[in-house]
């Protein structure tokens, strides 16, 4: 992992049609800083987190995402980068494990099906590992989740809504995690409305 | 540590595996297939009989079926896809090349698979000798292969559109008419007991460049927004 991601947001703007979702955003995000994206439903909070994923493109504006004095093309940042948001669905016909390993060798990432057992348990899945996703709750989908972020160590964390269907012990874990992530020298941007998520962030943007 | 950024060959055989995995435990695509080719070379058998097929006719009937099963069943690469909501973890995950030709190496072995039963059944129900069988098969490829290829790139195209099913129909035949009809051509040639002329196979050949070269260029445009 090269912990050295920044992220610049400058003059960034979004309108779907007539609708103007936000505009003129300025930031700019730093190793082991993070980002608290927040504002009611329909606000922009997940469009801004897919903009930085570079899934969607600004209407206005440029998104940065670089190491050193050099950004990187949109191909080689998504290398750099692990989302956990809503959108990202798992394959059904596939077992916790496979998931993981799968989405782990996408990123280049030698995992293990022993690594991925640990990962899992980690999270607190090691008795539904070796279970198709169609027996998973949205809950331990949401840990999956969590476990890849693990297995694959992003030097950028794109969070959207990141403890939506955890449990008690769930957050906890998730704390632990992006607590871990943050004292690496990740770099953290988390879309949420939750006030214990903001207590991480160091910036904050507020989308009206 | 620098970030490992694999390999584009490695990364198009994960999507091939992934989807070859999902298909073995679902068998949604696979036995739509094989119950629409079966069904209609049978209807065929037992209506005409007896009555031998002109090698005109019969080159026809072979390409219609493999085309109709190809739109029966290879937009699901992508629709399928679309409909669980996985696309999106594809664009985060991976990049748009490994995507694109995964899931055509997908299609096509799917495809090249179903034509060797359809070979099968055309042998077992309708008594056709393939004598040029070493020909016949560089055919089978070449318009397998454009096939898989354009039914690839227009099911990425119409993945997120309102009524998907019939405009990747409806987007596939025009694109796949010059290969659909350079392989019907060559196929009653070689059934004829001909060898059909280099051009031919030259056209089918670039034809199957032409589109594997353009969803290179293209998919990217199509992948994000």
């Amino acid at each position: 992992m090269n912990n050295n991601v920044v992220v610049q947001l400058i003059n960034v703007g979004k309108k779907y049609g007539e609708k103007q979702l936000f505009q003129g955003i300025n930031q700019v995000i730093k190793p082991g800083q993070c980002l608290a994206i927040t504002g009611p439903n329909g606000s922009g909070k997940s469009t801004l987190l897919k903009m930085i994923a570079g899934v969607s493109k600004p209407s206005t504006g440029l998104i940065c995402i670089g190491c050193g004095d050099r950004f990187f093309q949109h191909e080689e940042s998504v290398g750099y980068m692990g989302m956990v948001s809503p959108e990202i669905v798992f394959y059904h016909a596939m077992t916790g494990i496979e998931n993981l390993v799968f989405l782990s060798r996408c990123r280049g990432v030698a995992c293990s099906l022993q690594y991925a057992s640990e990962l899992c348990a980690t999270v607190g899945l090691n008795e539904y590992s070796n279970k198709q996703l169609s027996m998973y709750s949205t809950g331990m989908k949401q840990r999956l989740k969590f476990a890849i972020m693990l297995a694959i160590q992003p030097s950028l964390w794109l969070l959207d809504e990141p403890s939506s269907n955890l449990d008690g012990k769930g957050k906890e874990i998730m704390g632990v995690i992006i607590d871990t992530a943050l004292k690496q020298m990740a770099t953290v941007i988390v879309a949420t409305n939750e006030c214990w998520e903001m207590e991480y962030a160091s910036a904050q943007i507020t989308l009206a | 540590m620098p970030v490992h950024k694999l390999p584009l060959r490695e990364a198009v055989w994960l999507v091939f595996s992934k989807d070859l995995l999902c298909e073995f435990r679902n068998r949604y695509a696979i036995s739509a297939l094989i119950m629409f080719a079966l069904v209609t070379l049978s209807s065929i058998s037992m209506t005409i009989g007896a009555v031998m097929l002109s090698d005109e006719l019969t080159a026809v009937l072979l390409w219609i079926i493999i085309f109709f099963c190809a739109m029966a069943g290879l937009s699901r690469a992508f629709v399928q896809e679309q409909e669980a909501g996985t696309l999106f973890t594809l664009q985060i995950y991976l990049q748009s090349q490994a995507v694109i030709f995964g899931k055509m190496l997908f299609n096509i072995v799917l495809l090249m698979g179903l034509t060797v039963f359809i070979i099968l059944l055309f042998i077992l129900f309708l008594n056709v000798d393939f004598s040029l069988w070493k020909i016949f098969f560089v055919i089978l490829v070449c318009g397998d292969i454009g096939i898989g290829a354009v039914a690839t790139l227009t099911a990425a195209m119409v993945a997120r559109a309102q009524g998907q099913h019939c405009l990747f129909t409806v987007l596939t035949f025009p694109i796949l008419l010059p290969q659909f009809l350079g392989a019907i051509h060559a196929t009653a040639t070689v059934l004829g007991g001909n060898m059909p002329s280099v051009s031919q196979f030259i056209f089918m050949a670039g034809y199957d460049a032409v589109i594997i070269s353009g969803s290179y260029i293209l998919f990217e445009y199509l992948w994000y927004d």
